[in-house]
């Protein structure tokens, strides 16, 4: 069908930079576009604006040290940069963490995994004009902020992991009000479901529209909730259990078609909403279960690992973040890279966003749900 | 793609009891207490009082309690601490001359005031900064030419630390007379070795 209104032009495109600064580009990134009428002919994502070498920072940086500037690589998730980066090390000294720790760090990812994920449906609602829902998702965000606050004392930069563990325990009295919150929390999901799930215009809106194969999602290197609507099974805190993951029971979710088909954007945001409800399972689980013990293991203040080199991945909430960390048995790492989900989202977009219109490129980057300073790093 | 007359009408009757749905939703809200405050004003308590104790906001320092161990120079990432001490040569008293902190290029990360032994350095839960002048945003803790001296802490005695979500030195305060600022010192970039910080003392 695409190719037919392709055909109906006169040969003439236009080419169009959409961004650096466009509302709907969630920051700061370049596309530019190829147009024949309103028909996308080629797309050719430009990224680098928001570059700020973290990696360099981190060969430059003692271990410890570092820990900070892990929450900026992407500020929305800030808990997987920390622990992707502590598990790192941690792997590379051979430190054990003790095992309230690593479930401390399990209830504050998977909040942290309810903020992002609030985030990605409100504003993928905002991008199709419907205002209201962000200010839904977000309201409910700023309750789990507070939380976060509480358990680190920040709300997005959290800098809450330590090499060894946490730096401390929950403080008295928390664990019964996020208990309260996400018995609230399961019934906002419904309300939230009425409000502009089930919303009959939203969903003609995404149905059917930019469609990832499997393959392609599996070629293009997606991971994550954008993997797992093209109706690929894998979740590294199932398949490649780190942490305290393997004590919990989730189900990992994946876009059946539930409306449209399997790798639409429709089934994108749907992962994104029933992840919610596991995450808040998994956070229910964890604090019932709460061992009691140490959180923080013994690690000497001058952190120098063994030479060596170690990679490490979490299930961040947009895909696979890893980091790839080479010591030379110094102060300071002699390389450290991050791989993110955002970046290889980017490479989807010239295999699937050619053929669409315009408006419907906006829809579909909203529901890859990049974080612009996730690809550049 | 709706292909019958039917279906044609049982779309347009979807999308009006979703949008009803939609619409009951936010009808609700009409009847609930308001999330939002008004900031800065119309509220009864400062915003410094209402956020818990745990709050990572400005540095302030209590420089009667710094032994000068100078772990926090050391641990910050960016360097936005200074610390000097001397050694009076004759009594062996050591004396904190110096201690900077660099507001504006803190990321308030918290690695410093957990590393302090004694709580000397701590966040408050301030976070109004913003000033006209950059210089305002370096606070000195001890004037120039002024010796405190360093906190003797008593063995076996947990130390007093600072009294949580009381201001003892409100970390934002705008200077009479800018002090004078090593423009090298306090505003260099990140440099972990030798940055030709004052002579300083060892610590044992
Ligand atoms: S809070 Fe972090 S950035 Fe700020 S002075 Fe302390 S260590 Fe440095
Ligand atoms: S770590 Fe604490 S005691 Fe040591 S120099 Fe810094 S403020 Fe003083």
């Amino acid at each position: 069908m695409t190719q037919l209104i392709l055909e109906d032009q006169h040969g003439e495109t236009t080419m169009v930079n959409m961004g650096p600064q466009h509302p709907s580009t969630h920051g700061v990134i370049n596309l530019r576009l190829l147009l024949q009428g309103e028909v996308i002919a080629k797309i050719d994502p430009i990224v680098g604006f928001l570059h700020r070498s973290i990696e360099k920072l981190g060969e430059m940086t003692p271990y410890p040290g570092f820990l900070p500037y892990t929450d900026r690589v992407d500020y929305l998730s800030a808990m997987f940069g920390n622990q992707v980066y502590c598990m790192a090390v941690e792997e590379l000294l051979g430190v054990e963490v003790p095992r309230r720790a690593e479930y401390l760090r399990v209830i504050a990812c998977e909040l942290n995994r309810i903020i992002s994920h609030l985030i990605a449906v409100g504003t993928m609602a905002m991008d199709l004009g419907a205002f209201t829902p962000f200010l839904h998702a977000i309201r409910e965000r700023e309750t789990v902020n507070d939380f976060m606050e509480r358990i680190c004392g920040a709300r997005i930069n959290y800098s809450y992991m330590r090499i060894g563990g946490v730096p401390r325990d929950l403080e008295p009295g928390l664990d019964k009000d996020i208990l309260k919150f996400l018995d609230r929390f399961e019934k906002f999901i419904p309300e939230f479901n009425r409000l502009i799930t089930g919303n009959e215009i939203f969903v003609r809106r995404l149905i059917d529209l930019a469609v990832i194969p499997a393959a392609d999602a599996i070629s293009c290197g997606l991971s994550g909730p954008n993997l797992r609507s093209s109706g690929v099974d894998y979740d590294l805190r199932r398949d490649r259990p780190y942490s305290a993951y393997p004590e919990f029971e989730f189900r990992v979710v994946t876009g059946e078609g539930y409306r449209g088909q399997t790798g639409d954007c429709y089934a994108r945001y749907w992962v994104r909403i029933d992840e919610m409800l596991e995450s808040a399972k998994i956070v229910r689980q964890a604090l019932l279960g709460l061992p009691e013990g140490d959180v923080k293991a013994k690690v000497p203040r001058k952190i120098t690992p063994p030479k060596g080199e170690v990679y490490s991945a979490v299930e961040s909430s947009r895909g696979e973040m890893g980091c790839y960390l080479v010591s030379d048995g110094g102060e300071q790492p002699l390389r450290v890279r991050f791989r993110t989900g955002s970046f290889t989202a980017m490479t989807v977009l010239p295999k699937i966003v050619p053929g669409l219109m315009v408006a419907d490129l906006t829809a579909f980057f909203g529901s890859l749900d990049v974080v612009a300073p996730e690809i550049d790093r | 793609m709706s292909s019958t007359v039917f279906d044609y009408f049982t779309n347009i009757r979807n999308a009006f009891t979703s949008i009803f749905h939609g619409l009951a939703v936010t009808f609700s809200y009409l009847f609930r207490k308001p999330t939002t405050i008004q900031y800065p004003d119309r509220i009864d308590t400062p915003v410094q009082q209402m956020l818990p104790p745990l709050f990572r906001g400005i540095l302030e320092v209590d420089v009667g309690l710094c032994i000068g161990c100078n772990l926090c120079e050391k641990t910050c990432p960016l360097g936005c601490l200074r610390t000097a001490v001397v050694r009076d040569p004759e009594t062996n008293q050591r004396y904190i001359t110096r201690f900077d902190v660099d507001i504006s290029k803190c990321m308030v990360c918290g690695l410093c005031s957990e590393n302090c032994p004694t709580g000397a350095v701590r966040h408050s839960t301030e976070f109004e900064a913003s000033t006209a002048n950059m210089v305002n945003l370096v606070i000195r803790y001890v004037k120039p030419g002024e010796r405190i001296p360093v906190h003797k802490p008593v063995k076996g005695e947990e130390s007093p630390g600072l009294p949580q979500n009381e201001p003892i030195a409100r970390a934002h305060k705008e200077w009479d007379e800018p002090p004078p600022v090593d423009p090298d010192q306090v505003r260099g970039r990140v440099r972990w070795k030798n940055d030709g910080a004052p002579e300083e003392e060892q610590s044992s």
